[in-house]
């Protein structure tokens, strides 16, 4: 038997160990074996604590976005066991089916001979747990070894990873699909994903953490929690995922849709309109459910891929950047970025804008901002914005007071050219003798 | 203070592609640290002492030098290596440093950055540049250099283990993980659409930085078993013939496993360019995969190829074939050599240094290039202009070695 449909079984949260089963009093083989089960039922009692772990917060994330997950990972490193965890904490029930061992009718549908083809068709009948999943009406479906998989059989599954199609079965909207598969470095006999399915999923990573590991052992296994949405977040979060997104793909359109071209990059996430349109998903659900960047950072990369994935969260960093004209207006009150990179980028905005319209009011404005920034911060990140600024001085615009505050900022300027130049004649005259 | 500040301004002018890097580094003051440090959350730690005794050029060195550790990786890399050898302890912690400093000295110091006295090369032991930590640990033993440089402390940036002064990960101004991704990812896009700026060091790691490089035996092995794999050839459904499982689902019509052995054509480019030793290794990975995938050992055939192609030579013997061959390629005799042959090949398997001409169209079967990379490429005196082609779109290249 392949394929199971389990109910998760209920999980004890509060720390308190199940009721032990009574030890048999009989006599003979009944009672060794009595007290086996005993055992292995001390053994089983396991509790769970709330922890937190990103790449489980990820994967619920991604399953309650109702978007295909793949969990990619080394044999034996507990993917099913967080599957079967995630299914207790949402309450699903679990449908395993082992890809590898079944046919492609087993997900195209079995086609049966009737009567007269020629009139009624020849229908294709879904499998069993198919049609158990449609009966539940919602389920957890987890597709295992889907690399060992042959092609065929990966062909068929992208009916039902895209359409939730098992032959002629629509599955309901309350299954959700999460895959597993072996990285290929471990997969001795195992095929590699096609392009086409590997778009469909989330792709995760499932490494394991040597602390959760040894605490799991020890009988306290870290808890899903499925994600909260905040209500009053929900429009404000589509309103800011399409606008990241789109304002990224407006900037980058050769990021839009882009083949895997090299070999390592094969079978993994790529970009292309549906992985985009999955990454704008999964922004909205990880702000409306307030969830860190690190977890943000996991699932963008999962679906776009790695450079685009951090193309995009750079763009995010970018977007959080204050806004130039706001920072003008007021610059008394400005509040840069602690991070020095980060706050440089939001100086030069201000120059830049200063630059594209000048007028005089601005550029003191600027100059007043750049003042605010050497109170917060260190005064080597000026150089370059307070450079640019003073180039876009007019003959008629007086020097503002406040630049005598900046006069430190110069100083550092010329102290650090005076070094270079020191080098390079150093440079210079050790060139010169050796000729 | 001021002078730390002028030295990083320094050093963003002669190494602007690591600016956004140099910025994004927290400063934090501390008299307990030796000298200059870094921590895996991208705060630096400075003795105020350290700064008032270095010259101002060389300061500029340091800052280049510790934000290489966190570019490179080297905590997350260094406590990997720990871990995997179970080596703990401050010895060990010296070791990865050393190792750590060696990876960076190498390349990073000149065309504006003076080398300092005192500075770790790897020439202190003997040991060639160009080399990873990992390689360098594995080499030596650094336990000669311990002594003398007991000093020396890069912080938990460098190696992973934590020190008493650093703020740990809950301290203020950390960079996260992901946060460190995209500074890293920053840097490394910049030298990778400005490649003249940068040395040949910086530029493989950008290369390298988000795409670690994979062995090449795997990515061959897979693209070998899916091309033998695809539609046509190799192990796969069908409808052909019914399956056994009909018998006990009567009015089901179910496919069967088919398996059509693939046949595979190994073409080998015999020029002088290409080493024995590379060769053997490349043509044994083949005749295993081909094994795996289900080939029979006589369906695997092996061409020799220089300018003229040599006969097909059925694997069995190929194990202690000899290769004949040597001058100049050309691999379209060995594709037309491979497409005559009989049974005709599902996959080609080309083994090349790509110093050859390709054919024009894609061959009627899959196409995989074992591509053994050559740096530099030899210019002929004849003809400066003669470019190798690179290998066509339509076969999946492995880079070997």
């Amino acid at each position: 038997m392949n394929t199971s449909t389990l109910r998760p079984a209920p999980v004890p949260t509060d720390g308190t160990p199940l009721p032990l089963p009574v030890y048999g009093s009989g006599a003979g083989t009944d009672t060794r074996l009595a007290l086996a089960d005993g055992l292995l039922a001390l053994l089983r009692t396991t509790t769970t604590e709330p922890r937190p772990d990103e790449q489980l917060e990820a994967l619920t994330l991604a399953v309650a976005a109702d978007l295909p997950v793949l969990l990619w990972g080394e044999p034996g490193i507990g993917k099913t066991a967080a599957l079967t965890q995630l299914a207790a904490s949402l309450d699903l029930p679990l449908t395993t089916v082992i890809a590898s061992v079944h046919e492609p009718s087993d997900f195209s549908g079995l086609p049966i001979v009737g009567e007269d083809p020629a009139v009624q068709g020849v229908p294709m009948a879904p499998p069993q747990w198919a049609v158990e999943l449609v009966r539940a009406g919602r389920g957890l479906l987890f597709l295992d070894e889907l690399s060992t998989a042959t092609p065929a059989v990966q062909a068929a599954l992208l009916r039902v990873v895209l359409e939730r199609r098992v032959g002629a079965l629509q599955l309901p909207p309350g299954v959700r699909i999460v895959a597993a598969a072996n990285p290929r470095a471990s997969a001795a006999d195992g095929w590699e994903l096609s392009p086409p399915l590997a778009n469909r999923f989330v792709h995760l990573y499932w490494v394991h953490d040597q602390e959760v590991v040894v605490r799991g052992l020890g009988g306290v296994w870290p808890r899903a929690e499925p994600p909260r949405l905040d209500p009053e977040l929900l429009p404000e979060a589509v309103a800011f995922s399409r606008r990241a997104v789109c304002g990224f793909l407006t900037a980058r359109p050769t990021l839009i849709h882009r083949l895997p071209s090299t070999e390592t990059r094969r079978g993994g996430a790529w970009p292309s309109p549906r992985s985009w349109d999955a990454a704008l998903t999964l922004l909205a659900f990880g702000t409306a459910a307030s969830v860190s960047r690190e977890v943000l950072a996991l699932l963008v990369r999962g679906a776009v891929g790695d450079g685009p994935g951090l193309e995009l969260l750079a763009h995010l960093d970018r977007m959080d950047l204050p806004d130039p004209e706001t920072l003008l207006a007021d610059p008394a009150a400005a509040e840069l970025p602690e991070r020095g990179d980060l706050r440089q980028a939001a100086l030069e905005a201000v120059v830049a804008v200063v630059g594209a319209r000048p007028e005089r009011e601005r550029w003191e404005a600027g100059w007043a901002v750049l003042v605010r920034a050497l109170e917060t911060g260190t005064a080597d990140l000026l150089v370059a914005p307070a450079t640019a600024l003073a180039s876009l001085r007019r003959d008629d615009w007086e020097v503002p007071e406040s630049m005598d505050r900046l006069a430190g900022v110069i100083g550092l300027a010329l102290r650090a050219d005076r070094s270079v130049e020191r080098v390079a004649a150093a440079a210079g005259r050790t060139a010169g003798t050796r000729r | 203070m001021e002078k730390l500040l002028a030295a990083r301004l320094h050093a963003v002018k002669v190494r602007p592609y690591l600016a956004g890097a140099l910025f994004a580094l927290h400063v934090v003051e501390d008299r307990s640290v030796p000298t200059m440090a870094v921590d895996a959350h991208w705060r630096c730690y400075v003795s105020p002492g350290f700064v008032a005794r270095m010259p101002m050029e060389e300061l500029a060195g340091v800052w280049v030098h510790e934000v290489s550790h966190l570019l490179r990786d080297h905590h997350g890399r260094g406590a990997r290596y720990a871990r995997q050898h179970e080596e703990y302890g401050p010895g060990e912690r010296l070791r990865r440093n050393i190792a750590a400093d060696f990876e960076i000295n190498d390349d990073i110091y000149g065309d504006g950055l003076p080398q300092p006295a005192g500075v770790v090369l790897p020439s202190l032991l003997g040991l060639p540049e160009g080399l990873l930590m990992e390689e360098y640990l594995g080499r030596a033993s650094m336990s000669g250099l311990a002594p003398d440089l007991a000093w020396l402390d890069c912080g938990s940036g460098a190696d992973g283990q934590s020190r008493p002064w650093e703020l740990g990960p809950d301290g203020a101004h950390g960079l996260s993980r992901q946060q460190q991704d995209a500074v890293r990812f920053r840097v490394a896009e910049g030298i990778k659409g400005r490649p003249g700026e940068a040395p040949e060091g910086w530029r493989r790691w950008a290369d390298d930085a988000f795409q670690p490089p994979q062995p090449w035996r795997q990515l061959l092995g897979a693209a070998v078993r899916s091309a033998a794999g695809a539609p046509g050839a190799g192990e796969n459904h069908s409808y052909r013939r019914p399956s056994r499982r009909s018998a006990s689902v009567p009015g089901v019509v179910l496919p069967s496993l088919r398996r059509t052995p693939p046949s595979v054509c190994v073409v080998i480019d015999t020029s002088g360019s290409v080493s024995d030793a590379e060769l053997g290794s490349a043509l044994l990975e083949v005749a295993a995969i081909s094994r795996a995938v289900g080939g029979r050992r006589d369906l695997v055939s092996v061409i020799s190829c220089d300018a003229a192609a040599g006969v097909a030579v059925p694997l069995c013997r190929a194990e202690n074939i000899e290769l004949v061959g040597g001058g100049g390629t050309d691999l379209r005799s060995g594709f037309a050599r491979a497409l005559r042959s009989r049974p005709r090949p599902d996959v080609i398997v080309a083994l090349t240094d790509g110093q050859t001409p390709w054919p024009s169209a894609p061959p009627p079967c899959r196409t995989v290039v074992g591509l053994f990379p050559r740096h530099a490429s030899a210019v002929d005196e004849e003809d400066p202009d003669y470019v190798p082609d690179t290998p066509p779109t339509w076969a999946r290249v492995v880079t070997i070695g």
